[in-house]
Formats: C-alpha cells, sequence, structure tokens
C-alpha cells in the first residue's frame, strides 16, 4: 500500500476533543474514589474486628471449653455446634433444594404451578431470617415436640436456606447447555439417564457454590437459631449417639447475641474473640466454595 | 412402503418422508418435502443456511420436539418406525437412528465413559463385554490407537477433531441403522475431516447415513445422493455423480457454481 507513511488527518474539532478528555478523566477518577471508598469500608470492618478479636484469640481460646460460669476459657462447644449446625443443615437442605431445582427446571415448565412455585420461593427467600425462628420455635419446638434441640436448629437453617439452593440449582441446570441435552437425546438416554448422567454432572460447580454459600450465610445468622437450638451455658461433653439431636447446643452466632445481652458477664475481648472467630468460620466455608467449584470446573473445563 | 422413489431405481428405501412440512410457531422451515433415502447409502442434504435441511434431519429422530412452537405436518417413516405416531418408543427410535451434531460434544466424563454410556444404558453391557464394545467403536471411529492409553481422561481435554471422532464412535457403540450427521464437519480443520468423510464412507457398507453439509466438495466426494433445499423446499434430488455435473434445475446450477449461497 501507498499510504502507509501518511499522516491521517483528523478535522480539528480541538475545544470539543478536550472537553471530552477533561469528562473522561474526572468520571474515572470519581469511579476509582467511589471503588476505594467502598473496599476501604470492608477493609475497616474487617480491620476493626481483627484488631479487637485477635488479642483473645489463642490455640487454647478455639479449643477449650468456657470456664468460671462463660466468664473465662475458650470457645470450643461454639465452634462445634455451629459446625454441627451446618453439617445437619446441609444435609436437610441438600436433597429438598436439589431436587426442587431439577424438577423446576426440567419438569414444572412454564405452567401456573411453575410460576406459582416460583414467586412463593421468591418471597420464602425474601422472608427476615427472625420469622424463619419464630416458624421453628412454633412448629419444630413447640408442636412437633423436639424442644430447643439441635434439630429444631437444623430444620429451621434448612428452610431458611432452602429457597437459594432450589433457585441456584434451577438456574445451574437451565445454563447446562443445549448441545449437551442434545447430545445425551439423540443416544437415546432415558430422562433420568439424562438428567444424572449429564445435567447433573455439568451443573454440579454452580450447584455446590450456591449450597455451600448459602450454608456460609446461615452459618452467620442468629435469629434462626436463638429460638430453636442455642444455649447459652455449655461445656466440653456431648451427648453419645442420636441423643445429640435432641439437645441444645451452643453456637457462635448464639454466643454472640448472648454476650451483649448478659451485659458484662462475657467479658469483652472473649465477645470480639467469638465475633473474629465467627466471620473467620464463615469466610473459610465461602473460600471452600470457591476451591470446589475451580475444582470440578477443571475436572471437566471445556 | 414408499411412493414411486423417483432417483432410487434400485434401492431399497430405508427412510421416507412424505408431504412433510415443519412449522416453529408462524414461520415454516419445510414445505411439503418428499424424500425417499437409500439403504446403506451416504445420502448429502446440501443447501443455503436456513433452507431447511437441518429441520428435516432433526425431524428423523424427533430433536426439534424441544423448540418451542415445533408443529409437524405429513408422513414420516424411518425404518418401521413413524416417529411421530402415538406408540413411538423414543428410546429404541433414537437407538436405532444415531446422530452425531455440528459442534463435537464429549459429555464430561471420562473418554471410556463417554463411549459406554449408550451401550451401558442400551444393552446392559458391562465388564470385558462393555469393554470390547468400546474398543471397537473407538477403532471404528479411527480414534482406539491415540485414546487407548487415555481411556480415564475427560473427554474434553481431546483436540476438537479427536472429540468429534469420540462422539461417532459413541454413536457406534449403540450400533445404529441410520446415521444421521449435522454438519459433522464444520467445525474441523482439513486433516480430521478428510478422516471423517473416509469413516461416512465406511460406514456406509452396512449403515445408512444422512449427512446434512455446507460443502460442495464433500457432497460430490462421499454421498451416493444429493438433495438440494431451498427456502424450505426439496429443489433437487438425484445421484450424486449426474446431480453435480449436470443438474436438472437452475437454481442448483447456480448454487453448486457458487453463485449464490
Amino acid at each position: 500500500m501507498e499510504s502507509v507513511g501518511e499522516t491521517v488527518f483528523i478535522p480539528a474539532r480541538t475545544g470539543r476533543r478536550v472537553r471530552r478528555q477533561i469528562i473522561d478523566r474526572v468520571l474515572v477518577l470519581a469511579l476509582t474514589a467511589l471503588a476505594f471508598a467502598s473496599v476501604a469500608t470492608v477493609l475497616g470492618i474487617i480491620g476493626f474486628i481483627i484488631l479487637k478479636g485477635l488479642p483473645a484469640i489463642s490455640l487454647s481460646f478455639l479449643t477449650s471449653p468456657p470456664r468460671e460460669g462463660m466468664s473465662a476459657g475458650g470457645i470450643y462447644p461454639m465452634i462445634r455446634g455451629s459446625v454441627l449446625l451446618m453439617l445437619g443443615t446441609l444435609v436437610l437442605v441438600l436433597p429438598l433444594g436439589v431436587l426442587g431445582g431439577v424438577f423446576l427446571a426440567e419438569y414444572a415448565g412454564r405452567s401456573t404451578l411453575s410460576r406459582l412455585l416460583h414467586a412463593s420461593i421468591a418471597s420464602l427467600a425474601g422472608t427476615p431470617s427472625v420469622i424463619f425462628g419464630l416458624f421453628g420455635l412454633a412448629v419444630f419446638v413447640l408442636m412437633m415436640n423436639m424442644g430447643v434441640s439441635l434439630l429444631a436448629g437444623c430444620l429451621t437453617l434448612a428452610l431458611f436456606t432452602l429457597p437459594a439452593v432450589v433457585f441456584t440449582t434451577e438456574n445451574a441446570i437451565r445454563s447446562v447447555p443445549e448441545s449437551f441435552i442434545e447430545a445425551g437425546l439423540a443416544l437415546g438416554l432415558s430422562r433420568w439417564q439424562l438428567m444424572w448422567k449429564v445435567v447433573l454432572p455439568n451443573a454440579l460447580p454452580g450447584i455446590l457454590t450456591g449450597i455451600v454459600l448459602s450454608t456460609g450465610r446461615a452459618a452467620g445468622e442468629a435469629p434462626p437459631i436463638l429460638l430453636t437450638a442455642g444455649i447459652y451455658y455449655a461445656t466440653g461433653d456431648l451427648p453419645r449417639g442420636w441423643d445429640i439431636l435432641k439437645q441444645p447446643v451452643a453456637n457462635l452466632p448464639y454466643h454472640l447475641a448472648e454476650g451483649y445481652r448478659q451485659g458484662g458477664v462475657i467479658p469483652e475481648a472473649i465477645v470480639w474473640g467469638t465475633c473474629l472467630t465467627l466471620m473467620l468460620f464463615v469466610l473459610l466455608i465461602n473460600m471452600w466454595a470457591i476451591i470446589v467449584r475451580t475444582r470440578v470446573r477443571r475436572k471437566q473445563a471445556w | 412402503m414408499v411412493e414411486t422413489a423417483f432417483p432410487l431405481a434400485n434401492e431399497q428405501v430405508v427412510v421416507s418422508a412424505h408431504d412433510l412440512s415443519v412449522f416453529y410457531g408462524e414461520t415454516q422451515a419445510l414445505k411439503s418435502v418428499t424424500l425417499p433415502i437409500a439403504r446403506n447409502r451416504v445420502t448429502a442434504l446440501i443447501g443455503p443456511s436456513g433452507c431447511g435441511k437441518s429441520s428435516f434431519l432433526r425431524s428423523l429422530n424427533r430433536l426439534n420436539d424441544r423448540i418451542p412452537g415445533f408443529r409437524l405436518q405429513g408422513r414420516v417413516r424411518i425404518l418401521d418406525i413413524d416417529p411421530y405416531g402415538s406408540r413411538v418408543d423414543m428410546i429404541e427410535l433414537r437407538r436405532r437412528v444415531g446422530m452425531v451434531f455440528q459442534k463435537p460434544t464429549p459429555l464430561p466424563m471420562s473418554i471410556y465413559d463417554n463411549v459406554a454410556i449408550g451401550a451401558r444404558s442400551h444393552y446392559g453391557l458391562r465388564g470385558r463385554r462393555l469393554d470390547e464394545v468400546v474398543e471397537q467403536a473407538l477403532r471404528q471411529a479411527a480414534l482406539w490407537d491415540e485414546v487407548k492409553d487415555i481411556l480415564r481422561r475427560p473427554a474434553l481435554q481431546l483436540s476438537g477433531g479427536q472429540q468429534q471422532r469420540l462422539c461417532i464412535a459413541r454413536m457406534l457403540a449403540v450400533d445404529p441403522e441410520v446415521i444421521l450427521m449435522d454438519e459433522p464437519c464444520s467445525a474441523l480443520d482439513p486433516v480430521s475431516t478428510f478422516r471423517i468423510e473416509e469413516l461416512m464412507v465406511e460406514l456406509a457398507k452396512e449403515r445408512t447415513v444422512i449427512v446434512v453439509t455446507h460443502n460442495m466438495q464433500q457432497a460430490a466426494r462421499v454421498s451416493h445422493y444429493t438433495a438440494f433445499f431451498m427456502y424450505g423446499e426439496l429443489i433437487e434430488y438425484g445421484a450424486s455423480k449426474e446431480f453435480f455435473l449436470s443438474p436438472k434445475m437452475q437454481a442448483t446450477e447456480d448454487y453448486i457454481s457458487g453463485r449464490f449461497g
């Protein structure tokens, strides 16, 4: 080409160009400032909690039970209780939520029933957690005679996380590429085989992430377990066998709430230490979600 | 079983469409197409994009059912099955009529399981017998030598050309009598394309192959019969040799000489 060396002539609308550049700069600056402000807020909160909580945390704080009427010692039973609550919730919500999501994605279609189900699950998802707590108290604790117990707490938390799990499962299933479904159909797989062998494995990363993230959120919620599963006085001992389900359990959010309610019985350092532990606990769960997702994704990367 | 098949003088007809129309909502994708297809031959369906050739193909194994607004008129027979009859067994239909897609679609499981899944589910094969079927299918698809040592690896790690041959092996493991191919080479490099073309000819020795393609050289190379579609209508149908050397219709000639499409 001959025009390689030529300078390209741009009509000199200099005034407008300068104004555009200024607006551009100002906008970028403003957006950067806002981004920093939001990050700074989060970091500020985390930093504050670390600053306040770190002095209390030690290996013995995490591994020993409280002593002297809760005014000293560690928070081991609370950590254990939170883990038990999470595991129980996971076991309960997993089949229910995943099956619900599968039903909505594959079987409900576009019927009125499906719309009704969507609307009710969406409003369930928007319900404040304290209402789940009251519902759990009324139905599981009182009506079904479970008493304040691990089982009642897990059931309440399972209900609380159910909508999120149903929706993430449904979305994960809906986002499975049509080409995979067609491939399965063309092979003559039955609907069940198609779901089990093709659709669910493909949707697995999304489903797992949804489940772990929503259990992570549930792990930090105090209201649902306040009235259904929590107990103030905790020891290092656990009942044996299935009896464990019938007993209330101490746990992190409950301990935190009580820490303030009891006004001064639990020393401030312990409360902040619990606060930091809870934060790390939730963080750990979420990190696990990310690890699981990337692992599964890598295994089936396309 | 079939109306006097115009170009198929000495052939056994295995698939036949009679006055077949396909609609998606308001749009009509196929306009009363009548097309008999010969047993154990390669039949190529060609035509510009949106001409209805894929719609025709996907109507044969009822893969169009999932598309909202899909409607079909006319008669279809494939093997001895009426795919749109009230008593059709879809699983049986798709066992006997296999399909390969444009985009390779290995399932997110191992190479072995990809090939085994159909044979396992249709014939309940296990263990040694299943191994044999998998090996045979992979050999037939000219993939065995490349994957025999990595059968447990995820199928998605294979290259595009290998993935497509894996999909062919997966289909062969089910042992279909009719094979539908929807532009099986359009996402592949020339070498892979060549191997799959060879395969089509090989397969047609004991199976019926119907292939949709945009590649006219491919149609000329591999097919015994060619059908040309345009705007949802069947324009011309005949033995590929005559079809490409001396087309009868002006539109066909324009299309195969590259004047449009």
